[in-house]
């Protein structure tokens, strides 16, 4: 009697070692989407993504894919961010900087073997241009493509236009895709492009990319990639830790330093062009007083928000183009005080204490806990902050609807100045939700923009900077590290301060 | 309800459109995707359209992904079923002879055992315990891969591998909670006349037990497994989410995140057809249990 009851217990019991005990050591790490063999690279990415369409998707998790399947015209390189050759191999600029004429690389095809000419670039460039995609205003200035022979692209602009490479290349959201690929095929589902990698497959488990054995720079030596998604951090770095994946960039600020010390781990990090910052609303008293902004900039520790929010893997900054590009800035002229911080409060005249909601997402779960550190440092100034979470839908709603007092977010993928100021800071600005403006500083911005001389064009920039930087049009917080990590043994992969996801020169252990 | 679900969807602060496009866009791009999507009808055109093309088998178009919603629902219900079902097992083998036993000896060593595993099975956190079983079972013992999914067809030990941890995960918690009805409900039947009048007249005791107990602890019993496995089926989204689970869960989920209408009209739509089913289910087996309940 007794035992027979029990039976149902050790029958499940029986059933759960036999399933766990299966696999003993060799966990089957091949399985998932079908990719398989031996010289994949199976990649943990932290989302799936939504399409593959690169002139219309807008995720990361989309573009960590895209960079190994399409190539630009231009491509930042992995040491500095500057541009060079990729599918155009050489440039002209004319004297009145109004027509670049590219010669594009010979011998290259695409992935359905056919061959890569200028019609494909000019029917890239009028697909996003024509049909308004998301990075039409990349094209603001260009008035027309043109293909004078199979070799040559001309550009034509309105004005001249410096940063028209890092317009065109930045990133793979302003791709080559094949001519009509858009009436040939699903650009959502499939993809035609030139880069070192197809796309294979792609489902709700994994991406799967196979080698190009054309491609134009050589074949990888790996014969492809598998994007796994997996969310979870914990998950990822144990499927790491086991072999299951050799690949991850789904490393939690708070996990870097035990996993310095890791043998099993490789962990590579960068200083990134990404930058935290926080906003004040113009139209809202009385965050429209300079002084009151200055106050809130003086008051607060950055060195603090940077260990609480990141754990110290960032690096604060109180402009916004982080150390080591060309555009780098020394500029900080805020050193956190108190006493300071209450004084400019008095002298804008203003009753204390002050309430002010910072709206912050979990969907960047690091604002949430800068915004707790600020909140603590701002209150024995005489500002209550009231934290507001919300989630990133609602967030960009009350954002773009001036529903704040207050808000922290991040600028991602900006490598020239001009992306860095002109849509946040310039009076009539797509992006100026604080409703900053300032006449020196459009001034400053409208010359920079048009300037061809590189120095005379940092040089204006600097300028508009430290303008932006006194008068707290943002409050620059950090650049966090980009911080990523692998199997021990894998070669061949650089971890880029733009982000971007580059697999063409891995090898495997 | 197709007008409800609708409403409420549409009512929830956020636009689609702007979350399609980030931080940085022009108006005209702006103008040109809502266009896209249809999102600048009247909301009443948008339903009826909607709610039209739903009649016939049609529920859209993701905004995101540009995937037909039913092949997207498609694609993750292989993976929702496997593991609705595993962790239906799983509850029922916890929950069974868990409530059973205590049921049998109230009050006793393994009455309280009970009570404190189901307490605990109802009140941990599934994320926590999610991450806790991957740490250990994956991470420390290296015995069962930390996530993800294959297709039974494809791999039927890689399959059982990776369904394990999240069935347990989930099993758990829902076990959990039936063990409490197994207990109070055989408790309840153990206590009527008939079950006394049978042991008076010397029936085995194993007789009473499964004819006059079991029996009539069934019904209280499949109403709160099939609430159960309904839930179980609408998808669990932290485990999924812990376990690179591509459910149902993550895809709702997703898609409330997104702000992408028809993808989560679909799957609301879906959740409430599960529960209308399963209720339609429960009520039959009653009748099939009770005889009594069929002949009113």
């Amino acid at each position: 009697m007794r035992t027979n009851r029990l039976l149902p217990l050790a029958a499940a019991a029986a059933l759960l070692v036999t399933a766990c005990g299966g696999g003993g050591e060799s966990v089957d790490t091949g399985g998932g989407g079908g990719g398989g063999g031996d010289n994949v690279l199976v990649a943990a990415v932290s989302a799936e993504p939504d399409q593959f369409d690169p002139h219309v998707t807008n995720a990361y998790a989309s573009f960590q894919v895209l960079e190994n399947v399409y190539d630009t015209l231009v491509v930042p390189s992995a040491e500095d961010l500057t541009m060079q050759p990729s599918l155009a191999e050489s440039w002209t600029t004319s004297d009145d900087g109004l027509s670049w004429t590219f010669t594009l690389r010979d011998g290259v095809t695409f992935h359905d073997g056919s061959e890569f000419d200028s019609a494909d670039v000019v029917y890239s460039f009028k697909r996003i241009i024509d049909e308004e995609l998301s990075n039409a205003y990349r094209f603001a200035t260009v008035s027309d493509v043109t293909a004078p022979d199979p070799r040559t692209v001309v550009v034509t602009l309105t004005r001249p236009t410096p940063n028209l490479l890092e317009l065109i290349g930045s990133f793979k959201g302003m791709a080559i895709v094949s001519e009509n690929a858009a009436d040939e095929l699903d650009l959502q589902s499939e993809a035609n492009g030139t880069g070192p990698f197809q796309l294979e497959s792609s489902d709700a488990n994994a991406t799967v990319l196979t080698t190009f054995d054309d491609h134009w720079g050589g074949a990888p030596s790996i014969d492809g990639v598998e994007f796994r998604y997996i969310t979870e951090p914990t998950a990822a770095l144990t499927a790491l830790r086991n072999g299951e994946i050799q690949w991850t960039d789904n490393v939690p600020p708070q996990n870097v330093a035990d996993l310095e010390g890791d043998e099993e781990v490789e962990l590579g990090s960068v200083t990134s062009v990404e930058y935290f910052y926080m906003s004040m609303n113009y139209a809202v008293p009385p965050f429209d007083n300079r002084d009151v902004r200055r106050a809130i900039a003086t008051a607060i520790d950055r060195d603090e928000v940077t260990q609480a929010a990141r754990f110290g893997a960032a690096q604060p900054n109180q402009t916004a183009i982080p150390e080591g590009s060309p555009f780098f800035l020394e500029y900080a002229p805020f050193t956190p005080d108190q006493d300071a911080a209450r004084q400019l409060l008095e002298q804008a005249g203003v009753q204390t204490p002050i309430t002010m909601g910072l709206m912050v997402t979990d969907e960047y779960p690091e604002t949430v806990a800068a915004a707790q550190v600020i909140a603590s440092q701002l209150e024995p100034v005489g500002i209550d902050v009231e934290i507001q979470e919300e989630d990133f839908a609602t967030w960009l709603d009350r954002q773009s609807e001036g529903d704040f007092d207050a808000f922290m977010l991040s600028w991602i993928g900006n490598i020239d100045p001009a992306d860095f100021y002109e849509n946040q800071h310039l009076s009539t600005g797509g992006s100026n939700y604080q409703g900053y403006s300032n006449p020196q500083v459009d001034d400053l911005l409208t010359r920079a923009a048009t300037e061809p001389d590189q120095a005379a064009r940092k040089a204006l920039y600097d300028q508009a900077a430290q303008l932006i930087v006194d008068d707290v049009s943002y409050l620059y917080l950090y650049n966090p590290d980009e911080v990523q990590a692998w199997a021990p043994g894998l070669t061949g992969y650089q971890v880029r301060a733009d982000s971007a996801i580059d697999f063409a020169n891995v090898e495997l252990p | 309800m197709s007008v409800l679900v609708f409403s409420l969807i549409h009512l929830v602060r956020g636009d689609p459109i702007r979350l399609a496009l980030g931080t940085r866009f022009s108006q005209e791009t702006y103008d040109a995707l809502r266009e896209r999507s249809g999102l600048d009808l009247p909301l009443v055109q948008q339903y009826f359209t909607w709610a039209g093309r739903a009649l016939t088998g049609d529920l859209g178009v993701s905004f995101r992904s540009g995937d037909t919603v039913t092949s997207l629902i498609g694609e993750r219900l292989p993976a929702t079923l496997t593991l609705a079902l595993a962790a239906l097992v799983v509850a029922l083998v916890i929950a069974l002879p868990l409530g059973m036993l205590s049921a049998l000896h109230p009050r006793s060593l393994i009455d309280r055992v009970a009570t404190v595993v189901s307490q605990f099975g109802i009140s941990v956190p599934d994320f926590w315990l999610s991450i806790m079983l991957i740490l250990v079972f994956a991470g420390l013992l290296g015995w069962l891969p930390s996530g993800g999914y294959v297709p039974l067809t494809e791999d039927p030990l890689g399959w059982l591998q990776r369904l394990v941890l999240p069935a347990v995960a989930t099993g758990v918690v829902s076990g959990s909670v039936i063990t409490r009805f197994v207990r109070s409900s055989m408790l309840e039947a153990l206590g009527q006349d008939h079950v006394r009048t049978a042991q008076a007249k010397g029936v085995p005791t194993r007789q009473v037990l499964t004819w006059h107990v079991l029996r009539n602890a069934l019904l209280p019993l499949v109403t709160v497994t099939g609430v159960q496995l309904a839930y179980l089926l609408s998808g669990v989204v932290v485990v999924e989410i812990v376990f690179s689970w591509p459910g149902l869960g993550q895809l709702a989920y997703q898609a409330v995140r997104d702000r992408d209408f028809p993808v989560l009209q679909g799957a609301v739509l879906l959740f409430a057809l599960v529960f209308l089913v399963i209720n339609l289910l429960v009520d039959l087996l009653y009748s099939r249990i009770d005889p009594r309940i069929a002949r009113r």
